[in-house]
C-alpha cells in the first residue's frame, strides 16, 4: 500500500490560552480527493499550515511524504492559500515562472512551463501584462497556475473557491479533477460543502479546533440517517398509527405556516420513505403534506457537531486568536 | 538553500532596480547634495538689500558707520580673494593677489577695482551686491520716521522709492536702533563696531597716540605656525591638506553612509508592506525557509545600495577626474590628499564594516517593521521615534566637523545604533585599539542580537498576521512583567 501524503497525529495548536486545534489526526492517502470541511474559524487553515510546516505543532507531529515538512518535502507539494495575492508589478508569465523555479525549476523549464499553462488556460495574450492590470478573477487563475506549474504530486488547497464566480468555480473544480486523474493526491479546505459532495471519495470534518467525522461520504451520510416528513390534519394522532411499526416520530419543530402538524419520521435501515406514507394512509391519516429528505453534507455536519457538543466533546465557542503571542 | 535564497534576492532585485522610483533616486540624491552644498552660497547672494537710516545731530555716528560700510565691503572682497585661493594656484600665489589687493585699496581703487587688479585671471569673483544700503533720513525723530519703518510711506532713493528697514538714533544715551524686525542683526553689529571705532578714535585722539598704532601692532604679530606633532620627533612637521583630509573624509563617509543606509532600507519596509497586504508570505513560505527569505530580502537591498554606491562614486571620480584637470596645482593636491585619505584602509575598512553591519541593523529593524504593517500610514506610527532617534548621529557628525576628539562623539559612539556611523569619525584620531576592537565587536553582537529578534517579529508578523497593535501589546505587557 502507497504511503499516505499527509499524517497528522495529535497535532496541536496553541496561542496562548486559546488552542486553535485540538489533538487532530487524519491521513489523506496517496491519489486521494479529500475534502477538509468546517465552518470559518473551525482551524482548517491553522491544520493546513502545520501541515506544510509554515507552523509548527506545540503537540503531535506532522508527516508529508513520510517526512518532517521541509522543502524537500514541499518541492512535491502546490499550496494554494486561502489568502491570495501575488506581486502586483510582475508580468503573469514571470509569477508563475518564478513560484515554478522556488520549487526546483530551471528557468527555462519554468519560462516554459508558464507559457504552457497560461496558454492552455486562455490567458496566452495576458502572459505580460503586469499582476495588477488583470482582472481580480484572472489574477486568482494566475496563482492557481503558479500552484501547478511544477507538476506537484500533492494539491493543497485552502478554500479554494472562495471569490470566484460560478464559471470559475466550475473551471477549477475541473482543474482538481484533471489533477487528480493525472495521480495527484488533492486536499483542499471548504466550508461551503457542496464542492466537497461534487468532489470528494473523503472527508475530514472539523469543528472549533477538533475533528468531528473522519471517513468517505458514504459513511457521512450513513451517520446522518435517513428521514422523511409527513403533514396531518390538526387533531389527528399520527404517533399512535406508527406504534410498533419500526419507524421513529417525533414533532417537526420548523415553523411550516400552513396550519398543519409535521412529524419527522425516522428511517431505519431496510425501510423507505414511502413505506412510512404508506403506513400512515393505512392508519386512516388526513394527509397534509409530505416530504423525502434528501441529506445533505451540511445536515451531517450540523448533526455531527450537535452530537459532539451532547457528548462535551466540542470546547465552548473560540475567542479571537492572538497572534502576538507568537511573538 | 542557496538558490532559494538567490531567487528571493534577484527577484527582489530586479523588482527594485526597474522601478522609476530607483531611477530618480539614482539621479536625483547627487543633484540634491549639490544643491545643498550650494544653499549657503545660494543664500548668501539671494539676501534682499534692505535701507536704514541714521539720525545723528552730531555726525560723528554717521562718519563711523560710513567709514565701516566701506571697510565692510573691502573686508567683503577681500575675502573673496582669500577664499579663491586654490583657484589662484599655491599660497605664495594667493599672498601675492592679496598683497596687490591691499596695493590697490592703498592706492584708493575702489574694492571692485582692486579684487580686478589682485585676481585678474578670475573675471567670475564679484562682490556681492550690497545688503544694507544707508539712505538720508526722511524724518528728524522716531515719530516722523514711523509711517517709514512701518511700511506706510517709502523713503527716496536712487532706485526709487523702497522701505525702511532700520533707522539708528543717536541720543545722548547712547545709539538706538528702531526696527519691526527683530531677528536680522546685520546692522546692529555693523553699529556696534562702528561705535567701538568712534569711541576708539577718540580715546586714542584725546591720549595723543595715533590711530596707525594698532596696523602697526597687527603687522609686528608674529605669525601662528600649526605643527603637527608625531610618536617620531623627525616627522614632526606642519599641518598641510593632508593631514586635514582624513578629518574631511571620515565627515564625508559617515554622512554618506548615513544617507545611503536610509535611503535604502526603506526599499525593505515598502516591500515587507507590500507582501503583507497582498498576502504573499504563505505562497512563499511552502517554497522557501523563513531565514532564507530574510536573508534574501537583505541581501536584494544591499545589492541595490551597491548599486547606487558603485554609480555614484564612479559618477563622482568622473566628474572629478574631468574637473580635476581644471583646477591649480594645489587644488588638484588636495582632491589627490582626500582621494588617499579615502583609500586609506584605517578609514576605509571601518567604513565598510560600519556600513556592512549598519546596513544589516537597520534593514532587519526596517523588515520587522514592514512585516507587522498593512498600509505605510501604519508603519509610520513605529517609524517616527525611531527616525527621531536616528537624527542624533546627524547632530554629531556636525560636532566633529569641529572637534572630532568631542567627548560627546567618544560616548555616542558606543551607542550600537549609531556606532555604524561615529566611529568612523573617531578614526582620524587614532583612538585607542581596544576601543576600535571594542566598538566593533559590540557592533557585531548588537547586529546579531537584532536580526535575530527581527526574525521573531518577522515570523510573528509574516505567519502569524501579528500587527502594530500585537506588537504594541507585546511590548506593554513585557514591561509590565518586568515591573511586576
Amino acid at each position: 500500500m502507497a504511503e499516505p501524503s499527509l499524517v497528522l497525529n495529535g497535532a496541536t495548536k496553541r496561542f496562548g490560552a486559546f488552542t486553535a486545534v485540538d489533538r487532530l489526526g487524519f491521513e489523506v492517502p496517496a491519489g486521494s480527493i479529500v475534502g477538509f470541511l468546517g465552518p470559518n474559524g473551525a482551524g482548517k487553515s491553522t491544520s493546513l499550515r502545520m501541515a506544510l510546516g509554515i507552523m509548527t505543532p506545540d503537540e503531535g507531529s506532522v508527516s508529508l511524504f513520510g517526512e518532517t515538512p521541509e522543502l524537500s518535502a514541499l518541492r512535491r507539494v502546490g499550496f494554494l492559500p486561502e489568502e491570495r495575492g501575488l506581486y502586483k508589478k510582475m508580468t503573469a508569465r514571470q509569477t508563475v515562472a518564478y513560484f515554478a523555479r522556488l520549487k526546483g525549476l530551471t528557468a527555462s523549464e519554468a519560462n516554459a512551463r508558464a507559457d504552457e499553462l497560461l496558454h492552455s488556460t486562455g490567458l496566452g495574450e495576458f502572459a505580460r501584462a503586469k499582476i495588477s492590470k488583470l482582472s481580480k478573477g484572472m489574477a486568482q487563475k494566475v496563482q492557481i497556475l503558479s500552484t501547478l506549474a511544477h507538476n506537484p504530486d500533492f494539491l493543497i488547497l485552502d478554500e479554494p473557491f472562495s471569490g470566484l464566480d460560478p464559471v470559475n468555480q466550475q473551471a477549477l473544480e475541473e482543474i482538481i479533477r484533471e489533477q487528480h486523474a493525472a495521480g495527484a493526491t488533492v486536499l483542499f479546505s471548504t466550508h461551503v460543502m457542496e464542492h466537497a459532495e461534487r468532489l470528494c471519495e473523503s472527508i475530514v470534518m472539523m469543528a472549533r479546533g477538533r475533528k468531528v467525522f473522519d471517513g468517505t461520504l458514504e459513511a457521512a451520510f450513513d451517520a446522518l440517517g435517513r428521514r422523511a416528513r409527513i403533514a396531518v390534519e390538526p387533531g389527528f394522532d399520527l404517533p399512535a398509527a406508527f406504534t410498533e411499526t419500526g419507524f421513529q416520530l417525533e414533532r417537526d419543530a420548523a415553523d411550516h405556516e400552513d396550519g398543519a402538524d409535521w412529524w419527522v419520521v425516522s428511517l431505519p435501515d431496510g425501510r423507505s420513505a414511502q413505506g412510512a406514507l404508506r403506513t400512515a394512509i393505512e392508519a386512516g391519516a388526513p394527509i397534509a403534506g409530505f416530504m423525502q429528505e434528501e441529506a445533505r453534507l451540511r445536515d451531517v455536519f450540523v448533526s455531527l457537531v450537535e452530537r459532539e457538543e451532547a457528548r462535551g466533546k466540542l470546547p465552548p465557542k473560540p475567542e479571537p486568536e492572538h497572534p502576538a503571542e507568537a511573538l | 538553500m542557496l538558490r532559494s535564497i538567490y531567487l528571493v534576492a534577484r527577484r527582489d532585485y530586479l523588482g527594485y532596480v526597474t522601478a522609476w522610483g530607483f531611477w530618480l533616486g539614482l539621479l536625483i540624491t547627487p543633484i540634491l547634495f549639490s544643491v545643498g552644498m550650494m544653499v549657503p552660497a545660494m543664500a548668501a547672494s539671494s539676501v534682499p538689500v534692505r535701507h536704514f537710516t541714521i539720525v545723528d545731530a552730531g555726525g560723528d555716528f554717521h562718519a563711523a558707520m560710513v567709514e565701516e560700510l566701506a571697510d565692510r565691503r573691502v573686508r567683503s572682497a577681500r575675502n573673496l580673494v582669500e577664499g579663491a585661493g586654490l583657484l589662484l594656484g599655491s599660497d605664495a600665489d594667493r599672498d601675492a593677489a592679496l598683497e596687490r589687493f591691499d596695493a590697490a585699496i592703498e592706492a584708493g581703487d575702489t574694492p571692485t577695482e582692486a579684487l580686478a587688479v589682485a585676481a585678474p585671471q578670475l573675471p567670475e569673483l564679484q562682490i556681492p551686491e550690497r545688503d544694507f544700503v544707508l539712505v538720508d533720513p526722511p524724518a528728524g525723530t522716531l515719530d516722523g520716521l514711523r509711517p517709514y519703518l512701518t511700511g506706510a510711506r517709502h523713503v527716496e532713493t536712487e532706485d526709487g522709492p523702497h522701505p525702511l528697514f532700520a533707522a539708528l538714533i543717536v541720543t545722548e544715551e547712547g545709539v538706538e536702533y528702531w526696527s519691526e524686525n527683530v531677528t536680522v542683526d546685520g546692522i546692529k553689529a555693523l553699529a556696534r563696531r562702528a561705535a567701538s571705532d568712534m569711541a576708539r578714535n577718540q580715546i586714542f585722539g584725546d591720549a595723543g597716540v595715533s590711530v596707525d598704532i594698532l596696523d602697526e601692532i597687527r603687522a609686528a604679530t608674529p605669525d601662528l605656525l600649526e605643527k603637527r606633532l608625531r610618536e617620531e620627533a623627525s616627522a614632526d612637521s606642519e599641518v598641510t591638506l593632508a593631514d586635514r583630509a582624513p578629518f574631511f573624509v571620515s565627515v564625508g563617509l559617515s554622512f554618506f553612509l548615513w544617507t545611503l543606509i536610509f535611503s535604502v532600507v526603506n526599499y525593505l519596509l515598502m516591500g515587507t508592506i507590500e507582501e503583507r497586504s497582498n498576502k504573499i508570505f504563505d505562497t512563499l513560505l511552502t517554497s522557501v525557509k523563513l531565514p532564507h527569505l530574510l536573508a534574501g530580502k537583505l541581501i536584494a537591498v544591499l545589492a541595490v545600495s551597491l548599486t547606487l554606491m558603485s554609480v555614484w562614486t564612479l559618477g563622482g571620480i568622473g566628474a572629478t577626474s574631468l574637473g580635476v584637470s581644471f583646477l591649480p596645482g594645489e587644488a588638484r593636491e588636495m582632491v589627490g590628499a582626500i582621494a588617499a585619505a579615502a583609500l586609506d584602509p584605517g578609514i576605509l575598512v571601518p567604513a565598510l564594516i560600519s556600513f556592512l553591519l549598519g546596513y544589516l541593523m537597520y534593514g532587519s529593524i526596517f523588515l520587522a517593521i514592514g512585516s507587522l504593517c498593512d498600509t505605510i500610514q501604519e508603519a509610520q506610527t513605529l517609524m517616527t521615534p525611531l527616525l527621531i532617534l536616528l537624527m542624533i548621529p546627524l547632530f554629531v557628525v556636525i560636532v566633529a566637523m569641529t572637534d572630532p576628539e568631542s567627548p560627546i562623539l567618544a560616548v555616542l559612539s558606543w551607542v550600537p545604533l549609531f556606532t555604524p556611523f561615529l566611529m568612523i569619525l573617531r578614526m582620524p584620531t587614532d583612538p585607542p585599539a581596544w576601543e576600535i576592537t571594542a566598538q566593533m565587536a559590540l557592533m557585531i553582537c548588537s547586529t546579531g542580537a537584532i536580526l535575530w529578534l527581527a526574525a521573531r517579529i518577522y515570523r510573528a508578523g509574516a505567519v502569524h498576521g501579528a500587527g502594530v497593535n500585537d506588537a504594541m501589546g507585546y511590548l506593554k505587557r513585557s514591561l509590565s512583567f518586568g515591573r511586576g
